[in-house]
């Protein structure tokens, strides 16, 4: 019985794996960077800019990622004008993005507050541009201290590429779901929550590595 | 005269910090401000260093204007001026505001290669220099943290240095340090003097203005009353 349900289920779990860490790999590439910039405009002094940008991420945090999903593939096509119909690739990775830019925007405005004022005025006597003090003095240094945080958002957002079933496209977890649906079986959920621990340790031992190289300094 | 400031006025909404302030450095002099904390010593600073605007009046600079009163309002310096002047007057802050991020070599190398005042390698032979003058050579490599109190204050004087500013403003340069420190400091800063950097110190240290002074400034409601020492 056992090797029945592994035969049925490795295969499926290898394209689930795909599934999962692409949209893993995907939001992280394009939200992280994005973030920082949707922070930089949270904190502009332009009241409509960050007005803006605070009701987006209120908006991100304050309703489910589920029924962001759902918005965007089912319900976005309705809208009036700007309405288009993605596909269900496209609406996993449009809402992915949306939500974690969100996240990760509220961590970097964090970050960027907690440094001392006195950077940025020993960089404007020193003649440096401000583009050039964010980047090469500022940005380093909130790096170092979001690190962690960050980090627990990275962990999050391997557990919830779970939720991409709700479109129908199959994850790791869809892999044991359809497994132990024709085999009467909780083992293929258990294989798969093993997967889940492997794919969090090996992050866990690669974001120690980024955090333990910022620790060059104090 | 290098640093010339007239009819300085600042104030915070209805807080008046300062009102109608002359006074004017020459090349080399050594020029301490005192007063009580909250006499807007520090504004003043923070004022000829462009980290605050100024409300009334007018700040030369090495001939060049930082600002000047026009028609009654003051009129900052265009933005490529302003980054000239800028260079013109270096700080050290208080706690001096190292880039804690970047060794002792990046930081003092930072704002000359960015300004591409010179090549990289004279850049870095002056850093070196300078380092050597102010009894930090082999320091390169440590990052800020690594220092004490008086060689972190020494390496933010190396770091205005590499600027070569005609004047260098320091803020409360003897509030951390101890009396050995505080020896080192105030020769090191008359030996900026003699270099002809013109040295403006915020201080409410009295015997080491006393000591160290070409000319005391004291701040008291706003105003200022200047002593030749």
């Amino acid at each position: 019985m056992e090797t029945k349900v592994l035969r049925m289920l490795v295969p499926m779990a290898l394209e689930g794996l795909k599934v999962t860490l692409g949209v893993f790999a995907i939001t992280l590439i394009v939200s992280l960077p994005l973030a920082i910039v949707v922070a930089k405009l949270r904190m502009s002094n332009n009241k409509i800019t960050s007005k803006i940008t605070g009701t987006y991420i209120y908006i991100m945090r304050g309703t489910p990622l589920l029924l962001q999903l759902m918005f965007i593939f089912f319900g976005f096509y309705r809208v009036p004008y700007i309405g288009y119909p993605f596909s269900r690739e496209q609406a996993i990775i449009i809402a992915f993005v949306l939500n974690y830019t969100a996240y990760f925007a509220e961590i970097f405005r964090g970050g960027i507050n907690s440094i001392d004022v006195g950077q940025h005025e020993a960089s404007l006597v020193l003649g440096l541009s401000k583009i050039h003090t964010f980047m090469k003095i500022i940005l380093p240094q909130v790096i170092k201290n979001v690190m962690p945080s960050i980090g627990n958002e990275v962990i999050t957002l391997v557990k919830d590429t779970s939720l991409v079933y709700i479109l129908g496209s199959s994850d790791i977890l869809k892999a044991a779901r359809s497994v132990s649906n024709v085999y009467a079986a909780f083992s293929p959920y258990i294989y798969i929550g093993i997967v889940y621990l492997v794919i969090v340790a090996v992050l866990t031992k690669i974001l120690d590595k980024i955090e333990s190289k910022y620790n060059y300094y104090r | 005269m290098v640093l010339l400031v007239e009819n300085l006025s600042k104030s915070f909404g209805n807080n008046e910090v300062f009102h109608d302030i002359s006074f004017s450095v020459n090349i080399g002099e050594i020029v301490c401000i005192r007063g009580k904390s909250g006499e807007g010593k520090t504004t003043l600073l923070r004022c000829l260093t462009s980290l605050e605007t100024a409300d009334k009046g007018s700040i030369k600079i090495n001939n060049m204007y930082l600002c000047k009163e026009d028609n009654n309002n003051i009129k900052y310096a265009q933005k490529n001026e302003l980054q000239a002047i800028r260079q013109e007057i270096g700080l050290v802050f208080q706690n001096f505001n190292l880039f804690p991020h970047m060794n002792i070599m990046e930081n003092l190398m930072e704002a000359p290669l960015f300004l591409k005042n010179d090549t990289r390698e004279n850049i870095k032979s002056r850093a070196e220099e300078l380092l050597k003058s102010l009894e930090l050579e082999g320091k390169e490599d440590s990052y800020p943290f690594q220092l004490s109190g008086g060689q972190q204050q020494r390496v933010a004087i190396a770091r205005a240095c590499m600027l070569n500013p005609s004047v260098l403003c320091f803020d409360e340069p003897t509030s951390a340090l101890d009396d050995q420190t505080r020896g080192q400091i105030s020769k090191i800063i008359k030996y900026l003097s003699s270099e002809g950097i013109a040295i403006i110190i915020v201080t409410h240290d009295n015997a080491f203005a006393d000591e160290i002074a070409h000319r005391i400034i004291t701040m008291k409601d706003g105003k200022i009353t200047i002593e030749e020492q």
